[in-house]
């Protein structure tokens, strides 16, 4: 009678271990890359670390010129968001967890009055933001798991020009950050106006991450402090030039982070997945096993019963009662 | 106990037989030739048994040959010896029916239990009667409210129809067949009667004690054969009921309900007797016979010439399996099934009903309505989706859903738990009073629920309430606390 059931259970079972496979393969490739994504973040590092000293020396040259390129804006009228995700699923929160940051800037900032504009990368942005009518200015699609520099340089178009424009008074990025293998972290950042260098010092020696820190090491920073540079023709006119290139830079590390953050999120995903996985099956297989002993228990009975039935007909001489029965 | 009734005098005249043999519940009886009792008539014996005397009476199953028939014993045959006098009544068994059998309880030999005199008995019918001629029945499809939501929309009751009430055990067949009774015979103009078949005693007394503070009883017969009773009074006792609900039908022109719990014990007690009478064991150790046997009673449960018979019958599963050839067999002779699901209950939610297996054959746009239809259908939808996402939740997490299947989650289960309901019999347990929610308004909360209208509200306020309404409040309450 159980038979059917004994089917549909078979079939299960040989579903969910074909995920398995799925899942154990993904789980692998995800960590064999995050190696090479964490060499491409330490790769990229000297040159951003020479770009924020060269940052930090022209401001400090003349940061009273500056203007609307360093330090906190005091009065936005409009911000660019750019939010940055993975092109797939399969990673866990990883995706979610940025969502729900961005969501939550929106709102905030839109109370605030501010116009709001957003920049995604990432296919999973694309889907979201849609399903939920969010208005989504500019999307970059395809460049999630390997990011290169011209990539970097595309979205920097799109995120960086309308800033340069006057369009937007700010842009700040959503994304999350890899400090180690085993910690990643949702970072909400302003990416222009350049953080004041005279704050970022300060911050600098509160921060005690490990791993990547792209600030300028504590150490470096007296001796910039102390150097004279001359600018030609000056400084303000260098940092016109210099702070969409830092933004660009920026954005190509938190490019970089976020993939290796995606890997890492996918490889965990991956694993719990097939454990999940596993788990079912066994469940499964038990359930299917116990149906199969019943099956057979059941036929079996059927059987002997029939048998003994059988049997005690051809001892009826009498005619009369031939089953023994004790009441 | 006393039978009421006057005996019919002329069965005296017939010759009596001997008990030849005893097993059990089954004796054979040898009785001159051409003296033979017919089959399915009623026999009678004493026995003196601790100093009193005790009359069996047996039902003739079988005639074997050589002047000998088979009998089912209607008690135990304790005390019971080879070559004792059986006298043949000449007439099937008989129970009372008419106006004097309301508020009363009777075995199924038609004995009153709880008093001795039930008055004037207009009139003893035998209990095996001839299922209605074809061309008296009559078709009705009128739906059959019960102010329960998952029954209402889901699987709606059919007025003068046959309900199955499906369920392993102890996931909430006798509450919901006691709220049944408690809703409906309350509010209903013609007769009910109960019959109580092979379940606990103490749930028919409870049952006998309740009808009695409601009310209920002075338009109410029960007939009790409970699990303590050998299985030929388990066998019977259905039909017995039966009769009971016929005569009002009938003779009263009268809209009957009838309530059977458990239908399964009189599959089990003739499967109990089957092979004593030697029959060959079918299926799973069942009767051969187990098809007609179910069929023989289930076509006298019907509505003709515009009086009905609607009867509701709990059916246990054995061991949750629902291929288990007795719950199979009663299926095919139902108009709507409710089934109570283990997986349901475990979640505690009562009335565990298991929305997507549950069926009614009247949840058609061209009876219940296109709206309740197609709202029926959006939400057995909505759950059958989720269903099928269970193995992807399990495995990868709600995070990789896409949006779409992610609302669907949260919608199917927000419906999952509106579809809980507190009885008004669940009072003790739950502590809240039971709710009645007009078919109209389950819909239309139904409706707004699939279409989204109450995404915001979370999950908790849909569990144990009424309609739409008392889910905000509900939600305000919780907000508040």
């Amino acid at each position: 009678m159980a038979g059917g059931q004994e089917r549909i259970l078979r079939r299960r079972i040989r579903s969910i271990k074909s995920t398995q496979k799925i899942t154990k393969a993904m789980e692998l490739i995800a960590a064999s890359q995050i190696v090479r994504a964490q060499g491409r973040i330490a790769a990229s590092r000297p040159y951003q670390d020479g770009m924020a000293r060269i940052v930090l020396e022209t401001a400090m040259g003349d940061w009273f010129s500056a203007g609307r390129l360093l330090g906190t804006p005091d009065d936005v009228s409009s911000v660019l968001v750019l939010c940055v995700v993975a092109d797939r699923g399969l990673c866990g929160g990883y995706n979610s967890n940025v969502f729900r940051a961005t969501e939550r800037l929106l709102v905030e900032k839109r109370e605030a009055g501010i116009e709001t504009r957003l920049v995604t990368v990432g296919k999973k942005a694309q889907g979201y933001f849609r399903f939920r009518g969010i208005e989504v200015a500019e999307s970059f699609l395809g460049m999630s798991e390997r990011p290169t520099f011209a990539d970097a340089r595309t979205v920097a178009g799109a995120a960086v020009a309308p800033f340069v424009a006057g369009e937007v008074d700010q842009v700040i990025v959503v994304s999350t950050r890899f400090l180690s293998a085993g910690s990643q972290r949702i970072d909400v950042r302003q990416l222009l106006p350049l953080a004041d260098p005279r704050n970022e010092e300060a911050q600098a020696s509160h921060e005690d991450e490990p791993g990547v820190s792209r600030n300028i090491a504590p150490d470096q920073a007296p001796d910039v402090k102390h150097g004279y540079t001359e600018f030609e023709p000056d400084a303000a006119i260098l940092l016109q030039e210099l702070a969409p290139k830092a933004a660009e830079t920026a954005i190509f590390a938190a490019l970089l982070e976020a993939s290796a953050s995606e890997l890492t999120a996918r490889q965990r995903a991956m694993a719990a997945a097939t454990e999940n996985a596993g788990e079912l099956i066994k469940k499964y297989s038990r359930i299917m096993n116990r149906a199969r002993q019943e099956t057979i228990t059941t036929e079996i009975m059927e059987i002997v019963g029939g048998a003994e039935a059988l049997r005690a007909g051809t001892h009826d001489d009498e005619g009369g009662l031939v089953i023994q029965t004790t009441v | 106990m006393t039978t009421t009734a006057p005996q019919p005098t002329e069965t005296k005249t017939l010759p009596s037989g001997r008990v030849v043999a005893i097993a059990g519940p089954v004796i054979d009886v040898e009785f001159p030739p051409h003296a033979l009792p017919e089959i399915n008539g009623a026999v009678e014996t004493d026995v003196q048994l601790e100093g009193g005397t005790v009359t069996i009476t047996a039902e003739v199953a079988q005639q074997i040959g050589d002047g000998r028939v088979r009998c089912i014993c209607l008690k135990a045959t304790d005390g019971l010896t080879r070559g004792a006098e059986v006298r043949n009544l000449g007439r099937g068994l008989q129970v009372p029916v008419g106006d004097a059998v309301l508020g009363h309880v009777f075995n199924v030999l038609g004995e009153a239990l709880d008093t001795d005199d039930i008055g004037v008995v207009e009139d003893r019918w035998d209990i095996h009667r001839a299922a209605p001629a074809f061309d008296t029945l009559e078709p009705r499809a009128l739906m059959f409210e019960t102010g329960i939501k998952v029954i209402d929309l889901l699987e709606p009751y059919v007025q003068g129809g046959k309900i199955g009430l499906f369920g392993g055990a102890g996931v909430g067949k006798t509450v919901l067949i006691q709220e049944m009774i408690n809703r409906v015979a309350t509010n209903h103009g013609g007769v009910s009667v109960f019959a109580g078949v092979g379940e606990r005693t103490r749930e028919g007394t409870d049952l006998w004690l309740e009808m009695q503070e409601s009310g209920v009883i002075e338009k109410a017969a029960l007939v009790y054969g409970q699990m303590d009773e050998p299985p030929g009074v388990r066998l019977r006792v259905a039909l017995a009921a039966l009769t009971m609900a016929e005569y009002f039908r009938d003779v009263k022109n009268q809209d009957v309900l009838l309530f059977v719990d458990n239908i399964f014990r009189f599959v089990q007690a003739g499967s109990e007797v089957s092979t004593l009478l030697g029959r060959m064991p079918s299926a799973v150790g069942y009767q051969p016979t187990l098809a007609d046997e179910m069929g023989q009673l289930q076509e006298r449960i019907t509505s003709t010439r515009g009086r009905s018979i609607t009867s509701l019958q709990a059916v246990y599963v054995p061991a949750d399996d629902y291929t288990d050839p007795a719950p199979f067999t009663t299926f095919t002779h139902l108009d709507a099934t409710t089934e109570l699901s283990r997986d349901i209950a475990s979640l505690g939610i009562y009335p565990a009903v298991d929305p997507l297996a549950s069926t009614s054959n009247i949840l058609a746009p061209e009876i219940v309505g296109d709206r309740h239809y197609a709202v029926a259908r959006r939400v057995q939808g909505v759950l059958q989706r989720y269903k099928e996402l269970q193995d992807i939740i399990a495995i990868l997490g709600l995070d990789e859903l896409s949006d779409e299947d992610r609302v669907t989650v949260s919608r199917a289960r927000k419906v999952q738990r509106f579809l809980s309901q507190p009885f008004n019999v669940g009072e003790v347990f739950t502590g809240l009073k039971g709710v009645t929610v007009p078919v109209e308004e389950t819909v239309e909360s139904f409706e707004a629920l699939v279409n989204g209208d109450l995404d915001d509200v979370p999950e908790q306020a849909f569990f144990n309430v009424g309609g739409a309404e008392s889910v905000l409040a509900k939600a305000h309450d919780l907000a508040n606390s």
